[in-house]
């Protein structure tokens, strides 16, 4: 677990580039930075592994003071992935990502073994991929090495800052997905910062809302984020249409889902799917009732008036 | 063909005057990398070290060398060291510059990556910065390795035993004094050659990947 106590960061004479932060990141899950520009977001990243010392405050890990951690040390126990990635362009991408386990001592053979599994989790085979130079890769390949690198000697926590800002739109949203599966595949505590809200609502188990000076809009979930923002300045970061966004976030599987007694309806949705997809079924319905089935068998239906009251 | 003639005949002295020829290039050359290295470093991180030690090694670049040797020979005496001592100097400008824009030119993002990975200072100098720098500073090494070759000819007028020997005894002479001062300096231009040689070639060896002074 990460904890930020009344953490304040002051560059200089100006005014605090962070104000007083005090949240809390959960291991496991992705907290995500997000907020205008200027607001701090990379400031609070890099005062967690030290890049930049806090003026006041406290950064804990797991209960530890950063600040009582050699710095050295305390870095190689977090990964650090940042938008122009920063590869070594002199060494080959098999090197590159045995960077921290060559700063630990690990032996090679356990090295390369490390760095053959890690290329394959960020689907670059290494037959392929392992004895070229980073100029040699495309842009998302190149930042795809650069999450191998940080997860070279698989570190509890993960930083992120704009990982995926360079890439073209297309590449951005597959390096999202990525990110979303290996997540699964991993388990780390990741703090990713963003200034894009839709990144943060997609990628985001948690979304720390930043405003200018590095004060605290609001620490939720996303889809609590959308439902109930709490002041005008996060309404409007968040934008419009922001239940119709929301629905994608809620799966049917936790709503008391009832059948109403009718004919069976037309149209089936799983129950694996988002309150949206359920929506687009409900419209696609020449009744204007969708069934819920789980793995085939009807468990409920719902009709506009249902999601309408789920959405709440 | 003559002076080819002239150098086969006279190699019992022209040999010893190359050997010596070689040894205070190589001597000198070791040095300044060295010196030259530590110092283009200390520019790299400080702009004020930086101008101090560019502006104090353009200078010693404008000292004609015979004044430089024979003011070392006050300490040193006649022959080779106050010779290699003054080609010290003279060497370290390309190499501190070279060194320093090498090192500058790395971008930050990698330095930062470095950093956040949990590289001390120590170790991003030596296993990012430098590596990234090399054929730079190798550039910096073959220009003042041309220049100390060609320059320590004037070490014979302060009694360096090396291949100014012979250019310096042809000079003012009317007669035979043609071969001879070829046969000072055609192994000067050839030692000179192979050196720009050696080291071009392993600049561009080294260069994928890194930072090349075409690229600056
Ligand atoms: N090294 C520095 N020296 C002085 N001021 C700085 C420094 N780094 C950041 N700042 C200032 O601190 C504030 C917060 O910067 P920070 O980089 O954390 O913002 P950010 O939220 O990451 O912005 P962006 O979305 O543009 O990346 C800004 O006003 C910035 O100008
Ligand atoms: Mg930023």
């Amino acid at each position: 677990m990460i904890s930020f106590e009344h953490v304040g960061k002051r560059y200089g004479a100006g005014p605090p580039a962070v104000g007083d932060l005090s949240f809390e990141v959960s291991d496991g899950e992705i907290c995500v930075l997000v907020g205008p520009s200027g607001c701090g977001k990379t400031t609070s990243l890099k005062m967690i592994n030290r890049l930049v010392e806090p003026t006041s405050g406290t950064i804990r890990i797991d209960g530890r003071d950063t600040a009582t951690v050699d710095v050295d040390v305390l870095r190689r126990g977090i990964g650090y992935v940042i938008q122009q990635i920063g590869l070594f362009p002199h060494l080959t991408v098999a090197e590159n990502v045995a960077t921290v386990p060559r700063l630990l001592h690990w032996d090679r053979r356990r090295a390369r073994a490390r760095v053959d599994e890690l290329l394959e989790l960020v689907e670059l085979p290494a037959a392929e991929f392992a004895q070229r130079l980073p100029g040699e890769l495309s842009g998302g390949q190149q930042q795809r090495v650069g999450v191998a690198r940080a997860l070279g000697a698989d570190p509890p926590i993960l930083l992120m800052d704009e990982p995926f800002g360079a890439v073209d739109p297309i590449s951005r949203e597959r390096l999202q997905d990525e990110l979303r599966r290996l997540q699964g595949v991993v388990r780390k505590t990741i703090v990713f910062v963003t200034h894009d809200i839709d990144e943060a609502i997609k990628l985001g188990d948690r979304i720390v809302l930043l405003n200018v000076g590095g004060v605290l809009a609001q620490h939720a979930a996303p889809a609590d984020l959308l439902a109930h923002p709490a002041s005008p300045f996060v309404e409007s970061f968040l934008g419009g249409s922001r239940m119709v966004r929301r629905l994608g976030l809620v799966q049917l599987r936790g709503l008391a889902l009832t059948a109403d007694g009718g004919v069976s309806p037309t149209v089936a949705v799983d129950i694996g799917a988002t309150l949206r997809e359920a929506l687009d079924a409900v419209l696609r319905a020449p009744d204007g009732r969708a069934a819920v089935t789980d793995a085939g068998r009807m468990v409920g239906v719902l009709d506009t008036e249902a999601i309408r009251r789920a959405a709440q | 063909m003559s002076t080819l003639r002239y150098i086969a005949d006279n190699w019992d002295t022209l040999g010893p005057e190359v050997r010596n020829q070689l040894v205070i290039v190589g001597i000198c050359m070791g040095v300044s990398a060295a010196v030259g290295l530590a110092l283009g470093v200390a520019a790299a991180r400080s702009d004020r070290v930086a101008a101090v030690a560019i502006a104090i090694t353009s200078t010693i670049l404008t000292i004609p060398s015979f004044a430089l040797f024979g003011l070392f020979t006050i300490w040193l005496g006649l022959g080779s060291a106050p010779v290699i001592a003054g080609l010290i100097l003279y060497a370290l400008l390309p190499i501190v510059r070279n060194t320093r824009t090498g090192i500058r030119a790395v971008r930050p993002a990698v330095i930062e990556a470095a950093r956040g990975m949990g590289m001390s200072p120590l170790q991003v100098l030596l296993r990012v910065e430098i590596p990234l720098a090399v054929p730079v500073i190798l550039a910096g090494l073959r220009q003042a390795t041309v220049m100390v070759v060609a320059i320590a000819t004037v070490g014979a007028t302060v009694g360096a035993d090396d291949l100014g020997r012979p250019i310096l005894a042809a000079v003012g002479r009317s007669t035979g004094s043609y071969e001879r001062l070829l046969s000072g300096v055609l192994p000067v231009a050839a030692i000179g050659i192979l050196a720009d040689l050696i080291l071009a070639g392993a600049e561009r060896a080294l260069s994928r990947g890194r930072i090349t002074t075409a690229a600056l």
